[in-house]
């Protein structure tokens, strides 16, 4: 069994057929995770140093000379690197002097805050699939961004307790602004919000529990889906990028949401993480430093928005870049700003991070070429091996011979 | 016509991201805009047409497309380097971008829609 590494489920029970160094065929992959596994023979990175071709030790000496002579570097991506990988980035981050961020950084970032502090009660997706019979998918689209993500774990198995599953033992409600695939699936139990409309929400459903008429069109339905949260004997809510961005800098009042639900039943929450280790970076960084992401080494470790991924690209001197495309993902005027300091690449493919690196260092696929762990979405650690032979080297391998060079 | 914007993610669109974001595939799943289709009949907008897409951040041409379902005043694109062209570079205090409410105005044009290539270009004329 192999694990494709296409999202944060971290799926552990792919079939790969291989003839020599081809796969051939694989089975119960979704569409999503075949695509990381075609990408494995299209457009692959080169190495490449101040514009022109060389070779892969090259392009790392050049890489360590530049990290060592570098004033205020930024150390940016890690979400789709290995645990292994990720720990020589923070090393490698302390020995620079380095402002080290990741890309929870401009998405789930405060929900995972909440859930690594243990601010906000979590659980596992086995514990879900087994026992959880009321969600709510708040702002996601699993049908899109974690094809099975209802099947393996949360609507649609029979669980340990929940034999009859989603026909009569669970129900799912589905909180979005856009009318979705999952919302088609959900239909029934789909609350249709506007944009920003995440906090009246979360009032509404408060007023519902405190005994008020909530402040919404459509009471009825609320006070209706309210009673069904009441009564779970274990819910879980799932929120996406929809709600990440809309609570911003208000995640207090989700908080406000789970502890009432909590006064009277059990609520989880486990953040719909997209890249595959997003979660272990978290985790990492927050064990060696008490933050997640946006730290700072220059001296001893500090952390804040000023060492956010979104300022540092307007004020480092130089960023390495590990398994991200930041060009392609940041809004185009921070885009614009990395896109004028040397950028060092580490990636399997040619990106648009690449295209505007001065140097280029291409690594082994994870999950496929090249072993490791990672932690999913919901905290459990998965170990894969490599299940084809790479020529490349994983990102550890060229983190250690930077280190070691430095 | 004004609208507010907000990106999703779409799982076809993710694919061909995996498998080449350069590619052709990749393009005509992103560089795309989904109207409601009121809006669009009131601007004179046809499914397919070119459209150009403003904000106070950036501009960027992509085609529009009539969603099935209705959602006045809104207008859903896959996020992608070209929805990116038009959130604002300027963050609140969380450093987080407004990558799903973004005000735009969206008119019918004869331009061509950039490719990766043309992005880059831009980015770094």
């Amino acid at each position: 069994m192999a694990v494709c590494t296409g999202c944060s489920l971290l799926c552990d029970d792919i079939e790969v057929s291989i003839d020599g160094r081809r796969i051939t065929k694989t089975k119960n992959l979704c569409r999503k995770g075949f695509g990381r596994y075609r990408s494995l023979a299209s457009d692959r990175s080169v190495p490449r140093v101040d514009g022109r071709q060389a070779g892969i030790e090259e392009a790392i000496s050049r890489a360590a000379e530049m990290l060592r002579n570098a004033k205020r570097p930024l150390l940016f991506g890690w979400s789709c690197s290995t645990l292994e990988a990720q720990r020589k980035g923070i090393e490698l981050a302390r020995r620079t002097k380095a402002i080290i961020d990741d890309t929870s950084s401009i998405c789930q970032g405060e929900i995972m805050d909440m859930v690594i502090r243990k601010d906000i009660p979590t659980c596992t997706l086995d514990d879900v699939r087994n026992y959880g019979d009321t969600l709510i998918f708040w702002g996601c689209d699993p049908s899109s961004s974690h094809p099975r993500h209802m099947s393996r774990f949360s609507y649609f198995p029979r669980g340990e307790k929940l034999q009859r599953g989603h026909e009569e033992d669970r129900t799912a409600f589905l909180i979005d602004i856009r009318t979705s695939p999952t919302a088609k699936i959900l239909a029934g139990n789909f609350i249709q919000i506007s944009p920003g409309g995440d906090a009246d929400l979360i009032e509404a459903m408060l007023a519902v529990l405190d005994g008020k008429i909530p402040r919404v069109r459509d009471k009825k339905a609320m006070i209706s889906m309210m009673n069904r949260l009441k009564k779970a004997d274990m819910g879980v809510i799932f929120p996406g990028l929809g709600l990440a961005y809309s609570l911003k800098g208000r995640m207090d009042r989700m908080k406000a949401l789970v502890d009432r639900l909590n006064e009277t039943t059990r609520y989880n929450v486990i953040p719909m993480v997209g890249h595959y280790n997003m979660r272990g970076f978290n985790q990492l960084l927050f064990d060696e430093t008490g933050f997640i992401n946006r730290v700072s080494f220059a001296d001893g470790v500090d952390h804040g928005p000023v060492y956010s991924v979104v300022e540092a690209s307007k004020s480092c001197d130089l960023a390495l870049v590990v398994g991200s495309d930041p060009i392609s993902s940041l809004p185009a005027g921070i885009a614009k700003a990395l896109a004028g300091v040397p950028m060092i690449t580490l990636d399997p493919h040619r990106t648009l991070t690449t295209e505007l690196s001065r140097v280029v260092i291409p690594t082994a696929l994870s999950g496929i070429e090249a072993g490791g762990s990672a932690l999913r979405m919901d905290g459990v650690r998965i170990e894969f091996d490599p299940i084809v032979k790479s020529e490349y080297p994983s990102d550890e391998e060229v983190l250690s011979k930077i280190l070691e060079e430095i | 016509m004004k609208v507010t914007i907000v990106t999703f993610r779409d799982i076809f669109q993710s694919e061909a991201q995996e498998v080449d974001r350069f590619g052709e595939d990749y393009r005509r799943m992103s560089a795309v805009v989904f109207l409601d289709k009121s809006d669009a009949a009131k601007a004179g907008i046809k499914d397919g047409s070119n459209v150009l897409v403003e904000s106070d951040n950036g501009r960027v041409v992509v085609v529009a497309r009539i969603s099935e379902d209705t959602h006045p005043g809104l207008a859903f694109m896959p996020n992608s380097p070209w929805s990116n062209q038009l959130v604002p570079a300027k963050t609140d205090d969380t450093r987080i971008p407004s990558y799903k409410s973004i005000s735009a105005t969206i008119s019918v044009t004869d331009d061509k829609i950039p490719t990766v290539e043309d992005l880059l270009r831009e980015l770094v004329s």
